[in-house]
């Protein structure tokens, strides 16, 4: 029987398919023709071709370039929204319009030229998310801003173009996109209801149950979502209550790189290179508001965590329209193959009659 | 420069590049070519599906055999199973049911060769006629909730068989993007005391420049907030809350207008692949005066990226006048 499943966070329905579950080997990855590497701007070497950096974190480290970087931030080389000028909030007869202001930055993860952040030394995914850190917190002194969205796409599929080279990107919006706000407002929900955090409930009852958790680290656990609605869709949360990615400890960042380069080779050798996307979720821009009003019990009741979508699945407008997701890969099947995935080489060779 | 807009009913603020947006030559197209071979739709392999649910058939053929216009079936590989009861429970945190549920298929015509554009109007009448009867069948089932009908045409978006069909599901619960479409239309009517989408008529019609064609009752435009390049609605000029209410005038207009759509989308960009979904209010028995149907066609043609996913705001690279202008002129 076919089970439909409801997202506690934001009460989104998902339809299960557990007959006839589609495994690994059911999937064929795509990508398309990379483009030629001497074209790349994200390169060592072509620091040129990109606008000015905004932040770089150098070396001592594996992958340093010969300059001495191991990571840069750019601003976007086709940004969607304009860094200058004012928001400009109008309205045209029953619609609302403003301008697009907004900060779009690539952060560069590696000086070499590395398609995808599985491949990457742990050092390198590190520093890629100190430096997104930081740039987030710069983000928020600017009072126009309401929200950073940090992600990743690789592969063609995902949105990542034909420029083969490990990136992830921030966009800092002027209203607090739709998707989140559901979010906050369902956390916020269960809280006033409970008065506990729904993500840390959550996370209790899933390392009890271990049927959906892959990783269970000092720090971050990696589970496969209840309601998932895609196959082998996976959630980073840390274990310590905290609402905002940015404040993260040094210890958590540290586990965080592990266990998100780690989550990646999996998917890598399971799903043999599958394109992918990687969205953080965490609290909006408090500091200029402070805790007034909308998001009062925002640091009690809400709880960061990375959500890794592969893109398996061709998922058309209509599920994009209807909000609505069939999901052929039950997520306790996609836990136990990743968990599998991790198991190098059985303890002792097991003789088989 | 790009401007932010705002949908009025869902609250969710998109990005539409308005200075130099992307004309239809700005896409790759994977152009559809029907390939043929065995396929479960074509006449003569009427044996290849579960038994029909609903057919056009003239005077003298049999059920499941040949001689038919139109069939509906239950779909092979359903998402959802109508026997069984539902059985909500909960573990922890979590809430759950069966997968209870009817899932059908609508063949539009016998022929492999044909897309729904191909289709004459008296056939494209017949398929919306399918949709209103296989509705109002399945609104007895008191297990069911809400009736999506839905239309995936090419692989690239999410058609399995190229035999040019349309797909219902019916659903115990009510899908969160109708809801929150419900609850967007209520907050705007409790202030205004009107529909939005009438409002949404009232003003396009007047603009003229995001009209894309019209005829006695219905209207098709591209939205002022369309997320999607190429975007196009089609709303009843009469306000109207329920699908399955339209008058047997209106299936005709409907028919005429929806074929035309499919032609001007065809024209402008090279035959892409598309979704269509009819929203319409849930199984219920009061008549909303704050919803109003409508369908939304959105042809496939950019990819959706981690932003998209996490916001749920979208980057539409076709400013939805420079869209309609296009389309005006495709035919």
């Amino acid at each position: 029987m076919p089970e439909l499943r409801k997202d506690p966070l934001i009460g989104r329905w998902v339809i299960i398919a557990t007959e006839r579950a589609k495994r690994p080997v059911d999937f064929v990855a795509f990508h398309d023709e990379p483009a030629p590497q001497a074209d790349c701007p994200f390169c060592a070497g072509n620091e040129a071709r990109t606008p000015k950096e905004i932040l770089a974190l150098r070396g001592p480290g594996p992958g340093t370039s010969p300059s001495g970087w191991q990571v840069r931030v750019i601003p976007s080389i086709n940004p969607l929204l304009r860094i200058e000028g004012a928001l400009n909030r109008r309205g045209k007869g029953m619609y609302d319009v403003m301008d697009g202001i907004g900060a779009h930055e690539v952060i560069v993860e590696s000086p070499q030229h590395i398609a995808n952040a599985a491949d990457l030394p742990v050092e390198q995914v590190h520093a890629a998310l100190q430096a997104s850190m930081t740039r987030i917190t710069d983000l928020e002194r600017d009072p126009r801003f309401r929200y950073a969205l940090w992600f990743k796409n690789y592969g063609s599929i995902a949105g990542a173009g034909r420029v083969e080279h490990a990136r992830s990107q921030l966009i800092a919006t002027p209203v607090t996109p739709l998707r989140v706000k559901e979010e906050l407002v369902g956390t916020r929900r269960y809280y006033e209801d409970k008065e506990r955090c729904l993500i840390c409930d959550l996370l209790r009852q899933e390392r009890e149950s271990k049927v959906r958790v892959v990783i269970d680290s000092a720090h971050i656990i990696a589970l496969c979502p209840f309601a998932s609605r895609f196959p082998f869709e996976l959630w980073l949360v840390p274990k310590r209550h905290n609402c905002d990615f940015a404040r993260m400890q040094p210890e958590e960042l540290g586990d965080l790189a592990a266990v998100l380069q780690q989550v990646l080779s999996r998917l890598k050798a399971v799903l043999d290179d599958p394109p992918y996307n990687a969205l953080l979720h965490t609290a909006p821009f408090r500091r200029q508001r402070g805790k007034v009003g909308h998001w009062k019990t925002i640091e009690e009741d809400y709880h960061w965590h990375i959500e890794l979508i592969p893109r398996l699945t061709r998922v058309a407008g209509f599920e994009w329209g209807s909000g609505f997701y069939i999901n052929p890969t039950p997520p306790e099947e996609a836990a136990k193959y990743l968990r599998e995935a991790g198991i190098e080489e059985p303890a002792a060779a097991e003789v088989k009659p | 420069m790009s401007e932010l807009r705002r949908d009025p009913v869902m609250g969710r603020w998109n990005i539409i590049e308005t200075e130099g947006p992307a004309g239809p030559e700005a896409f790759e197209v994977a152009e559809h070519t029907p390939s043929g071979g065995r396929c479960p739709f074509c006449a003569g392999n009427e044996g290849m599906t579960p038994p029909e649910i609903y057919a056009v058939r003239p005077p003298g053929g049999s059920p499941n055999g040949p001689g038919w216009r139109l069939r509906v079936v239950s779909n092979k590989f359903p998402a959802l199973k109508i026997e069984g009861d539902l059985d909500r429970r909960g573990i922890g945190v979590f809430d759950f049911c069966n997968g209870v549920g009817a899932h059908e298929v609508i063949i539009e015509t016998p022929d492999h060769q044909r897309q729904m554009s191909d289709l004459t109007l008296e056939e494209c009448s017949s398929v919306i006629t399918a949709f209103k009867v296989r509705s109002l069948d399945l609104r007895g089932d008191r297990r069911l909730r809400y009736t999506l009908i839905f239309k995936n045409f090419g692989l690239a978006a999410g058609a399995s068989l190229e035999h040019s069909h349309s797909q219902l599901i019916a659903l115990p619960i009510v899908p969160k993007r109708v809801q929150e479409e419900l609850k967007g239309a209520e907050r705007y009517f409790e202030f205004r005391e009107r529909c939005p989408y009438c409002d949404m008529l009232h003003q396009e019609l007047q603009d003229d420049e995001r009209l894309v064609c019209e005829n006695y009752s219905f209207v098709a435009l591209c939205p002022f907030m369309s997320g999607f390049p190429f975007e196009v609605w089609v709303l009843p000029k009469e306000h109207r809350a329920d699908f399955a209410q339209i008058g047997p005038e209106a299936v005709g207009d409907f028919a005429r207008i929806l074929k035309e759509v499919l032609q001007r989308v065809r024209g402008a960009l090279s035959n892409p692949a598309y979704n269509f979904i009819i929203h319409t209010a849930p199984i219920e028995t009061r008549e909303r005066e704050e919803y109003h149907w409508h369908l939304e066609l959105i042809p496939k043609l950019t990819r959706i990226a981690g932003f998209e996913w996490g916001t749920g705001f979208y980057i539409n690279p076709t400013s939805p006048e420079r869209a309609a202008k296009a389309l005006r002129e495709a035919l």
